[in-house]
């Protein structure tokens, strides 16, 4: 840590909190790379993408009079961080149940209740390590800031799959992805659409489609590889096709690395050469005073670097309580395991997001909303889905991008429909209630429906056992 | 003089005007509850000729007599109904079942004109948002009941086929063969139309569309074993859908009387309309007789129904061809052919904004409200039905969704882009009547999860 370097006669320094908050935040710094960290030049050019913005609309401005007192310049730097960082989000109530799910796992509470802390406490921590990759943005530079955002934009998301492929619950890994899709297009689009459209009832609400269009090319194309296995996989049952179902694997795996290149592409689309499309609106002089216009970094360089591996690390223990216990808590709760990844999983790692989202479609920022939801869509599929099956060829599981039927035709149809939703660039409470609706129907489903028992626990390649309903096909 | 008698006459039965503003002012004429479906079925009206009744001495008489004139003959399609008689008459004289279900579909046809006619005649006096309710209430009446009647007889793949068969009509046929004709006719003119109020519809016909692909993904996957093997949560399931279809249309209801009213405005008719086409900015009739005019057609149309309903196997065996596509598509063909006419006639026009209201507008209502009340209504009879229609109605659905969506999607027409649904429905229609559904399916009482090997390796 790089406190080290700061000595107790910093405490010289004036003893207005502001001042020596930044002169603390100075000495760290050292020498800021990018030359330009903190400057109001590139407001919005610093990794400053929706889904940071989003964030932002949760933060709350520190309030350092009671940390001014404290004498020893170190311990203030350090009060200073832990404030900034722990309490600088409405969500800091739910930071209680990042200990307490470590507690739980030490104590052998029910395995339940270590589900369901675990899942309360990745909230907070999916929102903070969004804001602290928002802060080494701003030193690091836009491009780098933004590919670091989309890279950890959706790192609960991320490891949550890396963890159940190392266990090898192949099913959690695709239904929680598929899921956190289903809940990125519908649910959160939806229902800020809706709630924004209700607040807004008579004013006109438009964005600009070409954000939305580009982002609803890049799930089609994935839709299409997950279509191409579906379709494969029946046409081998019914007689179509050789028996071998050898070349499934080697079909998912081109069609990730497909997928990968679609992503690459898009960053570069989208950090460099029509960057334009996607600059945030700025946030207006008179928002409430509670959203915080950062324009400046909070926390140096190093703090944030090392608070975010800090912070990744106690995600990655509570991803492994959760991959580890669900089917615990699904027996516990009486609801099936693909329920509760489809379901349960998505809404409680988005969440912080799905504030934003509501909260920005209130204020008429539509671009904002959609580029949150449908960016966060796109991540997943075509970055977090094809990585998880690479990462699965290296560690020798054999992991296919076949989903099953239901989740297929969910996914198609809910492309569908946010695409025809929003391809005509205006808006209404209509057009949310649609997409809103359409989760509604998905969730009944999928709760309705009750995997067999033995699909979930073993390694599965992904082959289901369909002699009995080929003739139905 | 005629028209003072008349005038005479109507005021002595309209009594007490309902909702003020109701009959006689001009002010907002297509304020009330004047929809594009009012106005499509105002292009079947004739300008009643009230000399005749006018030598009429007895003032009562008369008054009865302008009524009947207006209800019966203010229609072009009146040349159908002594159609009705005919069918009462074939069932007690036992003519061929056959010929029963030919006349009550015949009879039909200028019945469910009149209910819309008097339909807008009692919107007049209610006011534009109860007018609008009722409008779109009964603008499908004929399908409501015709649905309601086979649930009772347990036909439950009758109803599933009509109500399909209507929205693939209501999409590909009158939609198509309207912007066709109309592309004709205007041929080097530009031809708009506003394609939000599209939109929202294609929007809650996809909404619908999930909802049964649920159904049949869900048939398929219990099949195929990916789900478990206990499939009572379809019905469950199907419930629940039909709830939210039934929200997402009173949220469409609200949307389209209440809070982006500006959106559905029919085009006005303009002063040079050719004078066969009333322009009514009054009521024609009195709200109690016409009301009671509603309830006895209403009526008619429900003995109609049930002979068609209960005929239509009969039918299906004297004329060779199968019940699925007498249900798909001829039934829906004959009940909405009044709304075809109209919306084929605003095409002429150029008013597509018309012609879509109707058409779309009738889709949506089969497919958010008809569909999803005949399984909850099912439910409280204790009947066992579901929205899983099978994989050809399915796939014949979203397709023609699809289609229309991505046709609409820009605004303007050309007849290129009426004939291009147009054909899908007669490939739709050649589809249905190759198929074959096994026979014994038909006649009991079918949860849905049809067998289908034959059909399958067929399709192989």
């Amino acid at each position: 840590m790089s406190y080290i370097f700061v000595s107790c006669t910093a405490d010289n320094v004036a003893a207005m909190a502001s001042t020596g908050y930044e002169a603390a935040r100075r000495l760290e710094a050292g020498n800021p790379k990018g030359g330009s960290g903190s400057r109001t030049a590139h407001g919005h050019g610093h990794g400053r993408t929706a889904h940071n913005m989003s964030s932002s609309s949760l933060r709350k401005k520190s309030d350092l009079s009671l940390l001014s007192k404290v004498r020893c310049g170190l311990l203030r730097t350090i009060l200073t961080n832990l404030q900034e960082i722990f309490l600088g989000t409405k969500l800091f109530i739910l930071f209680p149940a990042v200990p307490l799910a470590i507690a739980a796992n030490y104590l052998h509470f029910g395995r339940a209740w270590l589900f369901a802390l675990s899942l309360l406490g990745l909230t907070p921590l999916a929102e903070r390590v969004s804001f602290l990759t928002e802060q080494i943005a701003y030193y690091t530079g836009p491009t780098v800031g933004g590919l670091l955002n989309a890279t950890c934009g959706n790192a609960t998301e991320l490891i949550i799959a890396l963890f159940a492929l190392h266990r090898g619950k192949i099913e959690v890994v695709k239904c929680s992805l598929v899921g956190s899709i289903l809940s990125n297009l519908l649910l959160v689009l939806g229902s800020s659409l809706f709630l924004g459209g209700i607040a807004n009832l008579h004013k006109e609400q438009s964005f600009d489609r070409k954000q939305a269009d580009v982002n609803t090319g890049l799930l089609l194309l994935g839709a299409l590889c997950h279509i191409l296995l579906l379709a494969f996989d029946h046409a081998v049952s019914s007689g179509e096709q050789a028996a071998d179902a050898a070349p499934r694997l080697w079909l998912s795996r081109a069609c990730s690395i497909v997928m990968l290149l679609a992503y690459v592409a898009y960053l570069f689309f989208q950090l460099k050469t029509h960057r334009q499309l996607y600059e945030s609106e700025e946030e207006q002089d008179d928002d409430n005073d509670d959203a915080v216009a950062q324009d400046e970094a909070v926390i140096g360089f190093p703090s944030a670097l090392a608070w975010l591996l800090g912070m990744t690390a106690v995600i990655a223990i509570l991803s492994e309580y959760v991959v580890a216990t669900i089917e615990a808590a699904s027996d516990s709760w009486g609801i099936s395991v693909s329920f509760i990844s489809i379901i349960l999983l998505p809404i409680v790692g988005n969440a912080a997001e799905h504030a934003g989202a509501i909260i920005f479609a209130f204020k008429n920022k539509l671009d904002i909303t959609l580029g949150v939801s449908l960016g966060s869509a796109t991540q997943i599929s075509m970055f977090v889905v094809p990585l998880s099956v690479i990462v699965a060829w290296i560690m020798g599981i054999k992991m296919d991008l076949d989903l099953e039927l239901l989740e297929t035709g969910s996914l198609i149809m809910a492309i569908l429909i946010t695409a025809f939703t929003l391809q005509d660039g205006t808006s209404h409470y209509l057009k949310g209630l649609v997409p809103l609706l359409c989760y509604l129907a998905i969730g009944a489903c999928f709760f309705v429906s009750k995997s067999p028992a033995n699909q979930i626990h073993d390694v599965n390649a992904g082959v289901l056992t369909t002699s009995t309903g080929v003739t139905v096909a």
